[in-house]
């Protein structure tokens, strides 16, 4: 198996995924990702993240139902793999323990 | 948001995106696009920025397109499946390959035809500026207008003092019956040559307008007298070698009879290459025009009123001159030096239209009608026609037998398209089988076809570019024609019937088109039957019609006029008489049948200023002329023997030419031919006979007597023995005149060769008529032997309830016969017509009877029925039990 590396706008996407648990598409996850950090991005990139999460198995898809709003294409939603909900919560662990580690400094005023 | 999605960004995105990775991504932009709050040209301009951003390796359609179908395998299978077809059914696959070979050769032999005699003359760089000049004889009656190819000797000289639109004039003098005497090696003796044709005189201009290269010597050199040039061929033929020939010398002893008889010595001052097949200038040997005194006669002659026999005049417009424009001034000189009298104009004609001037004629007597080239490809069309039905009948006959095929191919996913692909690459494949073989056909029949039509075509494929074009084009073609009509019958069934084989009965359209197809091949070939039952009856009537005279077993033998010879003629003549076998002998200018070689005069009678406006044939001939051809007296008497001239014949046409009913009226009148240098009274007047050949009426015609104007013997012989008697003959000439070389030729031959072309004509339609025949026979064999296979149950179960083999063969052949003879009918008025106005070119010509039609419809229904009947006979013959027992 190759080594599971995640870039950071992968696991953001990632994340999202498993948040909007079932309801994970292309635009929504664009949604959410712009709602949080208030920034835009940029629909490419987030189907650039979700073709190369797919590849390293992170991410299952299916196809959904034809709506009217699409143009008759078909959505593709995903769900996170246990792979992907593994990496999520080796990272959290990773950054958990990382910021243990921070001394208590005071920036005092 | 009632924006629309901009178009070209979208169709950019389905081109380069992966198609698994489509839908969602143009789901996405889409969905976006229409959600948010922008105006729609940013929206837009969005929409185009997003699909960009989308332009990356991830989502690109990856370049070695992975196809859909496995083409290249499908192809092969078509391939496969096709050759397996072929094979499992032989007899088909032979009568459609065979069937399309013989069409396509015919095609192609065409096609070669066509080719070399639309190539003649065309490969002279100037030759769009190159003309020759015709006289345009404007006979009695306005509407009378013939043309010829000779013209008065002062022409050229004339016109090259007046028409600077001239770049070039090239007058040309075509000799005919020339004799050549090359001196021998070491004292040994001279050799002899004689040359019929293709001697000419003319001046370096003509090589200025034609383009015919030099191996040695130079153009130049003609400008001098008593030099000559010959083509490698000839040099060869006289010297051994053309480098031998160079600068030698060689005696002419000219066969016209306008020289002073006299032999001139030539030196060989070049060596023209190779003379192309393709050219009506035929050229051996090009003396220069001031040898002998033609170049004196051209430069002082005034006599503009006559044209001077075998004299042409060859020109070569500037650049920019209009050929109409030239005519106009043209007719304007020829009023200038034309007497009053003379109503003749002249013309000039475009070098490359000589060659399908079948009226005027040229040197190499090739021309070929327009019409005539039309016909053939006409022909060519109609026989590829019939070969297309024969395929176009068998495959959708067969189509009932690969219908389990098509079903089983449309089950497993074959859609309609391809179907038709596999049953035209199954077309391709017989029509490139039959392409080869019909190659190999026209190889080997090439030498008989130029055998039969005097030509010499060659069949290189590797060469020319043109054929293998032509047979790409009618691989194609053909293969169009023949393959899609059954392609798309075949692609067309519905699986269900198909497998369920309920097909057989439900074709009833395509029996209705293969019946309008057999009838369709039955019309051609009974046209051409018809069509040519006439010619060879036409051809029959012209060989077989009485001629006025006695042609049968009656010998001419050319010989040329000279002091020596002219003293030794009663002698030769005293000795033929003494021959076993020979009847009559007697010299005279020529034969009283002449194609195209006759003296035309104008004249004055009884002493009038004024001459004619009709022209009459002149000949020369002693007073052994009318008994030696049987010609028939109505008044008066014969010439009485003189070396001079001093009476006139005339013949009935002349009489009634000149208004006279009563012949006893004309004769001591006078006649004046020749500007008044021969004044002669008319002493008798011969009863009309064909002086000219079928295709006109008799001309009007003189006689008279002059030893130096005869130029041949004419021996009629005895019926019996006559290869002993033309021996003894020979050996006489020979003794008497040492060095010469005999040639005999008997009249009817001669007759024969007048109507050439149409017997060529005869031939090649009776070839096209077989063919035709053969190929709607092979079509039709190939249908009704599919008929019987279908039928074989019906014709079991027939057989079963007591139907007599006579009943079961009538059953076969009532269908075909009802076929053929509604194209009958229809052939029959077609037929008529072009054949009738075929007939109009003749003033002799048959009547076209009824049974001519009758003839050509029962061949084609007795030749048809005998085709079916075999099968016919064969399944009714069959045994019931046999054909009932398997189900």
């Amino acid at each position: 198996m190759k080594h599971h590396s995640i870039g950071e706008f992968e696991e953001l996407v990632l994340l999202s995924v498993a948040a909007l648990h079932g309801e994970a598409y292309g635009v929504s996850i664009q949604e959410s990702l712009i709602e949080k950090l208030s920034k835009n991005i940029n629909i490419s990139a987030v189907h650039v993240a979700l073709k190369r999460m797919e590849d390293k198995g992170f991410v299952r898809s299916r196809f959904g139902g034809i709506t009217e709003d699409r143009g008759g294409r078909r959505k593709k939603y995903y769900v996170i793999t246990a792979i992907g909900k593994r990496i999520l919560d080796n990272q959290y662990e990773l950054r958990t323990s990382l910021y243990k580690m921070i001394p208590k400094i005071s920036f005092g005023r | 948001m009632n924006a629309k999605l901009p178009k070209w960004p979208l169709l950019f995105l389905r081109w380069f995106c992966r198609e698994d990775y489509l839908d969602e991504i143009e789901g996405d932009l889409t969905e976006i696009f229409y959600r948010q709050q922008h105006s729609p040209a940013k929206a837009r301009r969005q929409f185009l920025f997003n699909v960009l951003k989308h332009f990356r390796p991830e989502f690109i359609r990856s370049i070695n397109l992975k196809p859909q179908y496995n083409y290249k395998a499908m192809i092969r299978n078509y391939f496969k499946t096709s050759f397996r077809n072929l094979t499992r059914n032989k007899g088909y696959a032979f009568i459609n390959i065979a069937g399309l070979a013989t069409g396509i050769a015919v095609c192609m032999m065409i096609f070669i035809i066509i080719q070399y005699q639309t190539s003649f003359d065309t490969f002279h760089p100037k030759k769009d500026r190159a003309y020759r000049v015709l006289t345009e004889y404007h006979h009695e009656g306005a509407a009378n207008i013939t043309y010829d190819k000779s013209v008065p000797y002062p022409m050229p000289v004339g016109l090259k003092a007046n028409f600077p639109a001239i770049a070039e004039i090239a007058p040309v003098f075509a000799s005919h019956n020339d004799e050549l005497i090359v001196a021998g090696d070491n004292n040994a003796p001279q050799k002899h040559f004689k040359e019929e044709r293709g001697l000419f005189f003319t001046d370096p201009s003509f090589f200025n307008i034609f383009n015919f290269p030099l191996l040695a010597g130079s153009y130049e050199s003609l400008k001098d007298r008593n030099t000559v040039l010959l083509t490698k061929e000839i040099a060869e033929k006289y010297f051994g070698d053309w480098k031998l020939a160079m600068g030698n010398t060689l005696k002419l002893q000219s066969g016209g009879f306008m020289f002073d008889h006299s032999t001139e010595v030539l030196k060989v001052t070049g060596i023209l290459a190779t003379i192309p097949a393709n050219t009506d200038f035929q050229v051996k040997l090009v003396v220069s025009m001031g040898t002998s005194y033609l170049g004196t006669l051209m430069k002082e002659s005034t006599t503009w009123n006559e044209a001077a026999p075998d004299f042409g005049c060859y020109i070569l417009l500037s650049p920019n001159t209009s050929a109409a424009n030239f005519n106009q001034q043209l007719s304007a000189y020829a009023k200038k030096v034309k007497s009053a009298e003379n109503k003749d104009n002249y013309i000039i004609q475009a070098v490359n239209d000589i060659h399908y001037d079948t009226q005027t004629g040229n040197y190499s007597n090739k021309a070929i009608s327009h019409q005539l080239l039309n016909v053939l490809w006409l022909i060519a069309a109609f026989i590829l026609a019939i070969a297309c039905v024969n395929f176009i009948n068998l495959s959708t006959a067969q189509a009932v037998n690969r219908s389990k095929e098509v079903g089983v191919r449309k089950v497993l996913g074959s859609n309609k398209f391809q179907l038709q692909i596999q049953f035209i690459v199954e077309t391709f494949l017989i029509v490139m089988i039959a392409v080869i073989l019909a190659a190999g056909i026209t190889f080997v029949t090439m030498p008989y076809i130029n055998r039969l039509l005097e030509l010499s075509l060659s069949f290189s494929i590797l060469n020319s570019s043109t054929i293998i074009l032509f047979l790409v084009a009618v691989t194609v073609a053909v293969t169009v024609l023949a393959g899609f009509y059954p392609s798309v019958v075949l692609s067309g069934f519905n699986p269900i019937t198909a497998l369920k084989s309920k097909l057989a009965a439900g074709t009833t359209k395509g029996i209705s088109l293969r019946r309008g197809l057999v009838v369709f091949q039955f019309i051609i070939a009974q046209s051409l039957i018809i069509g040519t039952l006439i010619i060879v009856k036409q051809m029959d009537y012209f060989i077989n019609q009485p001629l006025g005279f006695d042609k049968d077993a009656v010998v001419n033998v050319p010989y040329r006029i000279d002091s020596i010879r002219i003293s030794k003629m009663d002698y030769i003549k005293h000795q033929l008489l003494s021959i076993n076998g020979v009847q009559a002998v007697s010299f005279s200018s020529n034969t009283p049948v002449e194609d195209a070689n006759d003296t035309w005069s104008t004249l004055k009678f009884n002493h009038d200023i004024k001459e004619e406006d009709f022209k009459a044939i002149t000949k020369f001939a002693d007073e052994e002329y009318v008994p030696a051809y049987k010609l028939t007296l109505i008044a008066g008497r014969n010439l009485q023997p003189s070396k001079m001239t001093r009476e006139f014949l005339v013949n009935e046409s002349l009489m009634k030419s000149l208004g006279i009913t009563n012949p006893d009226d004309i004769l001591n009148k006078e006649i004046s031919i020749w500007n008044g240098n021969i004044k002669c009274p008319v002493v008798g007047v011969l009863k009309d006979f064909n002086n000219r050949s079928f295709r006109n009426s008799p001309a009007p015609l003189l006689i008279a007597t002059n030893v130096t104007m005869y130029n041949q013997a004419t021996i009629k012989l005895a019926t019996t023995n006559i290869p002993a008697t033309m021996q003894a003959i020979k050996n006489l000439w020979e003794q008497t005149l040492p060095g010469f070389v005999f040639e005999s030729r008997f009249l009817d031959d001669k007759i024969e060769s007048f109507y050439k072309q149409e017997n060529q004509l005869a031939q090649l339609y009776k070839i096209f008529a077989a063919i035709a025949i053969f190929l709607s026979c092979l079509g039709l064999y190939g249908l009704a032997s599919f008929m019987a296979v279908q039928r074989v149950k019906e014709v079991g179960i027939r057989k079963v309830l007591g139907a007599s083999t006579a009943g079961i063969v009538y059953l076969f052949t009532k269908e075909f016969v009802i076929l053929i003879a509604i194209a009958f009918a229809i052939a029959t008025p077609i037929a008529w017509y072009y054949m009738h106005t075929w007939l109009q070119d003749y003033v002799y010509r048959i009547t076209i009877s009824w049974w001519v039609f009758a003839a050509g419809g029962l061949a084609a229904i007795i030749i048809a029925l005998a085709t079916i009947s075999f099968q016919a006979i064969k399944a009714a013959r069959a045994n019931p039990v046999k054909s009932l027992r398997t189900e």
